[in-house]
């Protein structure tokens, strides 16, 4: 699930000059289950837009809006997308790109995208994948240290940590304290031991 | 005509440095700041204060991610008037190729001593925004100046002239931590000629700790910053990692009626201890060098050059 956050109102209202007519767009998979681009967070924003002084002409939730085969189909949530004059778009980075190469409108984001997470045990779960190409999660108990590190530290842990909790966030376990956790779950602290060369990039 | 020039290369030179981790000496080194500026009066009179105490100045890399001069212009700056420098390389603000270029200049201005650390994350210093790098990890890095040394850079492209490095990095003492163990031996593995530690204060610990890695046969300098006041102390113990005062320096500090002076006096005392313990101490002085070479004559230590 990609993980999305909402920007704040007043940053969404300074990015539209002379919007026009306005049509709200959000996404039905990973913005809803968030509650940042679903049903009733289009319909608030419909609402604070017209608040605002705004012309707001229809709202909707695309299926997915990373997955909009053509116009058409975009067309398909409301015909009222064709009139307007400027798109508001509630979803991750990717379906504000794809939403955009399908109209000839300006589009914003009304989210910002933070990160490849998930939902699980009933918590939203950030930075669990860095989609680096060439996973090796399972070297580490399946806790990504390139994803959840936020040095992305392959070797071991930095010496940041306080109490088991990130230098960079003190809220946030440190992840080379959830890998050993993990791995010795598992029975497999042997793999702490593997040195590991650097990632190659652009391969 | 020809286009080849006469260039002055240092091919292996012995480091003295190096040499003095091979000897039986007991080995000081402190660490000096870069200034936040172009202007390295203060450093170079920081630096003359101690310098007939130390055998190499540490120079940070934008420690704790407050951005300042390069260590490496300040190194060959210090270098110049005839100290001998360890450089400071964090693999936050680098790639793999700004690391080996650096590495490179550095051994060519005569800077082999170099040791490595993750770096503090951007966020604890002051330019928060700044794109974290982290290419390599100090394993990684380390790594990269085997293959270095052995003529070759990272991506196993042949180098013209290969460089020869005494090699530091750097670690925690507490013998409990598994992971930090675990870090210390890839280090280790990977080739290393000394370690430095942070700021040790327990020192019935830190002998703990060497015990625990012993086998590792590689020189450690202990790590030292003189407490300033019971304050200080409780502040390190909150926020700093790794560092650890009990609760007695604490209450001598507080019982005490001048804490600068009773906060040399246990460094002092540290010193004299660990120079059974360990191969030397590295310094952090922290704006106190006024005061270091009292503390280093209190501790027996005496004037080297």
């Amino acid at each position: 699930m990609i993980i999305s956050s909402s920007k704040p109102f007043e940053e969404i209202l300074e990015n539209l000059d002379d919007p026009g007519k306005i049509f709200v767009l959000g996404c039905g998979v990973c913005a809803t289950k968030l509650h940042v681009g679903g049903e009733p967070e289009v319909e608030a924003m419909c609402r604070k837009l017209r608040n605002a002084g705004k012309e707001v002409i229809g709202g909707g939730v695309a299926k997915a809006a990373c997955n909009i085969k053509s116009k058409e189909s975009l067309l398909e949530n409301d015909p009222a997308i064709e009139r307007a004059d400027t798109i508001i778009v509630m979803s991750c980075g990717s379906g504000i790109s794809v939403v955009s190469s399908l109209v000839d409108v300006p589009v914003h984001p009304a989210t910002n995208t933070n990160s490849l997470g998930g939902y699980s045990e009933g918590h939203v779960r950030k930075d669990l994948c860095a989609m680096c190409g060439s996973c090796i999660a399972d070297f580490f108990g399946g806790v990504c240290p390139t994803a959840r590190c936020p040095k992305g530290l392959m070797n071991g842990p930095c010496g940041g940590a306080m109490q088991g909790k990130c230098e960079v966030d003190p809220d946030r376990d440190c992840a080379w304290e959830l890998i050993y956790l993990r791995l010795k779950e598992i029975g497999r602290l042997d793999l702490l031991e593997r040195i590991f060369e650097p990632k190659e990039y652009n391969g | 005509m020809s286009l080849k020039t006469n260039v002055t290369y240092y091919p292996a030179m012995p480091s003295a440095f190096k040499e003095k981790l091979l000897s039986d000496e007991f080995i000081v080194t402190s660490e000096i700041s870069p200034p936040k500026g172009v202007d390295v009066s203060s450093v170079f009179e920081e630096a003359g204060l101690v310098r007939d105490y130390v055998d190499a100045f540490n120079v940070t890399d934008n420690q704790r991610a407050v951005m300042r001069m390069s260590p490496l212009a300040m190194g060959h700056l210090l270098k110049e008037r005839g100290l001998d420098v360890i450089m400071q390389f964090t693999c936050r603000d680098r790639n793999r190729l700004a690391l080996q270029s650096d590495l490179l200049g550095a051994y060519a201005m005569g800077m082999e001593n170099v040791c490595i650390m993750s770096g503090d994350y951007p966020t604890k210093g002051d330019n928060p925004g700044a794109k974290p790098v982290y290419d390599l990890d100090s394993v990684q890095l380390l790594g990269a100046m085997n293959q270095l040394e052995g003529g070759y850079d990272i991506a196993g492209n042949p180098l013209e002239s290969a460089p020869s490095f005494t090699k530091g990095a750097v670690c925690n003492t507490e013998p409990d931590q598994p992971l930090q163990l675990m870090k210390l031996e890839k280090k280790a593995h990977m080739g290393i000629d000394f370690f430095q530690t942070q700021a040790v204060y327990d020192i019935g610990h830190f002998e703990t700790f060497m015990e625990g890695i012993s086998h590792m046969e590689v020189p450690v300098l202990a790590g030292l910053i003189p407490l300033k006041s019971a304050h200080m102390a409780r502040f390190m113990n909150e926020k700093i990692p790794g560092i650890r005062v009990g609760d007695e320096l604490i209450a001598r500090m507080e019982s005490s009626t001048d804490p600068a002076e009773e906060g040399l006096l246990i460094c002092a005392e540290q010193i004299r201890e660990l120079k059974k313990v360990c191969r030397g101490i590295h310094l952090m002085p922290i704006g106190h060098y006024r005061h270091i070479t009292a503390l280093f004559e209190m501790a027996g230590l005496h004037e080297k050059h």
